[in-house]
């Protein structure tokens, strides 16, 4: 049996505990290049995940590494590296960075985990081992009583919804009898479902809903993104949001096909309220890190758009989102990281760091951040060429498809609300453009940090290089979807 | 038969005064305290089925969901810890920095 496939796993893993070992070895000021080995592993990682073609099933059946489960580690990857590389800048000589690095490369291994479970057991660990990580990490700036209580509304937050998950697997585990999915899918395709099953159904749909921010479980987000390190609400909205996806994708998705259970409209609503309440919200903020969560909170919608209709093409069109909003995500936070960072510079005590008026003139003071996120926000809208168009694409024209040969009239009113609040969201981020560009500078030009740098216009190269050559990225998500057989 | 209901009765009980918990407790303490009964809850769940089925799976699922409340309750006692040092209080009505 040749391990060689869980590689990138093994190697994270290692490198996280070697870099918790090396802390405590060598001096504060020396720990600066443990940024630097973390990116180099992480990008080993994403170079090895992008070149290998392998599928294998691992650990009695516990893992399995498929097209589906490779998409998605692609995605956790991809934004730990950009976080990483961001982060050397940002916690540049602060003695606890052994310790951030770890969490961030341990985070990631709970996510790579989630995206290849194939059993309850392996997901619930991987869900917890990413969700303890991302709790710390939320709370790092531990004199810092924003960021203390992002990470208590967090943890409260998501071991509730770690306990309704729990509990509904307990269901399912009692109903089928076992808890490795494809046994439970055989179960449920030779029994009819009994009432139990809705009720197993309903808490896995609110555990995962948690971990996903659809309304009405997404009150978290909002202040948690709002008051982490900004590097790490990168990886929250960008990478550990995904997690919920890749597990409702494995587990909720198939269990509606077997169960052949009419929560259409069930999701249907979810994702109608989501999507219009995270754009209407997201109007009215004047916190940047603010008005990104509700965004990604109108993104969660768009995507469980997927759940609604689960042909092969709108969940190939929700894993293109999935991908395209975290490199466009990822890439927004880590630009308001430059505007914190300019900030501080210029006033050591600045409360509210992130607020729209500190954008004014950005254009003049930071350019290649201003027009990375110029770039960023109108990907984010639907603007293209850029990944958010490529997937938004996708998955309005796989609901529409499906309405036309269902003849239901529903389903296009909800492709038309969905297309609506894209109009929508363009208000809100050309304001922020608006500030950029048209307004009066607030002081002079910065030098803009070279690791932001770098992480944000991997970003973008990556958000343009999917809207410019969709084509092996459409094949990878079908590739995806056709692992889950709808 | 219905020595698995009284079980399953036992565990939705247990569940349920956790969710209260949570809705209603404001001290942080509590809450936790909340947490882990629904934590305990699925794992009496999965105990009871186990035994029902004449399957371990169950169980080993109970035993990596303990060690794993355990670590979760130790990283909630240490933000809580680190809370009450910057703000002196663990009261979550306090706690309100954040909101639009």
């Amino acid at each position: 049996m040749s391990y060689i496939l869980l590689a990138p796993e093994i190697l994270l893993t290692i490198l996280a505990l070697g870099i918790i070992l090396l802390g405590l070895l060598i001096s504060d000021r020396s720990k600066n290049m443990l940024g630097y080995l973390s990116a180099a592993g992480l990008a080993a990682c994403l170079i090895y995940i992008i070149g290998t073609k392998g599928e294998g099933r691992f650990f009695y059946d516990a893992l399995v590494v498929d097209p589906l489960s490779q998409i998605f580690k692609l995605i956790f990857v991809a934004v730990s590296l950009i976080v990483v590389i961001a982060s050397i800048a940002y916690f540049k000589n602060n003695r606890n960075q052994d310790e951030y690095y770890a969490l961030i490369l341990l985070a990631t291994v709970g996510m790579m985990v989630v995206a290849s479970a194939n059993d309850l057991v392996a997901l619930f660990v991987g869900f917890e081992l990413a969700s303890m990580s991302t709790y710390v990490l939320a709370g790092f700036e531990k004199k810092n009583p924003a960021s203390l209580e992002a990470a208590l509304k967090y943890f409260i937050i998501g071991s509730l919804s770690s306990a309704l998950m729990l509990f509904g697997m307990s269901l399912v585990y009692g109903i089928t009898g076992s808890t490795n999915i494809p046994a439970i899918l055989q179960y449920y395709s030779s029994n009819s479902p009994v009432s139990l099953d809705i009720i197993a159904m309903l808490f896995l749909i609110a555990g995962f809903g948690f971990k996903m921010a659809l309304v009405p479980f997404h009150m978290w987000a909002p202040d948690t993104y709002e008051g982490s390190p900004t590097v790490v609400s990168a990886l929250l909205a960008a990478g550990s949001k995904k997690m919920g996806f890749v597990a409702a994708f494995r587990v909720l998705v198939l269990a509606l096909v077997a169960l052949r259970m009419d929560l259409q409209m069930t999701f249907a609503i979810l994702a109608v309220i989501t999507m219009t309440y995270g754009n209407v919200v997201a109007i009215s903020q004047r916190s940047i890190k603010r008005m990104l969560a509700y965004s990604s909170i109108a993104q969660a919608g768009y995507i469980s758009l997927a759940f609604v209709v689960t042909t092969q093409m709108s969940i190939a069109g929700g894993v293109l989102l999935a991908l395209g909003h975290a490199l466009m995500k990822g890439g927004a936070f880590l630009a308001v990281g430059v505007v914190g960072y300019m900030v501080l510079s210029d006033n050591k005590d600045a409360k509210n760091i992130d607020h729209l008026d500190n954008f004014s003139g950005l254009g003049k003071r930071a350019p290649i951040t201003a027009f990375s996120l110029f770039v960023l926000l109108l990907a984010l809208a639907g603007i293209p060429p850029s990944a958010g168009f490529v997937g938004k694409f996708v998955l309005f024209y796989s609901v529409t498809a499906e309405a036309v040969s269902a003849a239901s009239g529903w389903l296009l009113f909800i492709v038309i609300v969905a297309i609506l609040n894209s109009a929508l969201s363009i208000y809100y981020y050309a304001r922020v453009i608006k500030y950029m560009y048209v307004n009066a500078p607030a002081g002079e030009r910065i030098k803009e940090p070279t690791p932001y740098v770098v992480a944000i216009l991997l970003a973008v190269i990556g958000t343009i290089g999917i809207g410019l050559y969709p084509e092996p990225f459409v094949q990878m998500a079908m590739d995806a979807a056709r692992v889950l057989g709808v | 038969m219905s020595d698995l209901y009284s079980y399953l009765l036992v565990a939705a009980i247990v569940f349920t005064i956790g969710a209260y918990g949570i809705i209603t407790q404001r001290s942080g303490i509590k809450i936790l305290m909340s947490i882990e009964l629904m934590l305990n809850a699925a794992n009496i769940n999965l105990v009871a089925f186990s035994s029902f089925n004449g399957d371990t799976a169950g169980q080993v699922f109970a035993l990596f969901s303990i060690a794993i409340a355990a670590a979760e309750a130790a990283i909630g006692f240490a933000i809580l810890v680190v809370l009450f040092r910057v703000r002196d209080t663990i009261n979550l009505d306090n706690i309100n920095i954040l909101r639009w």
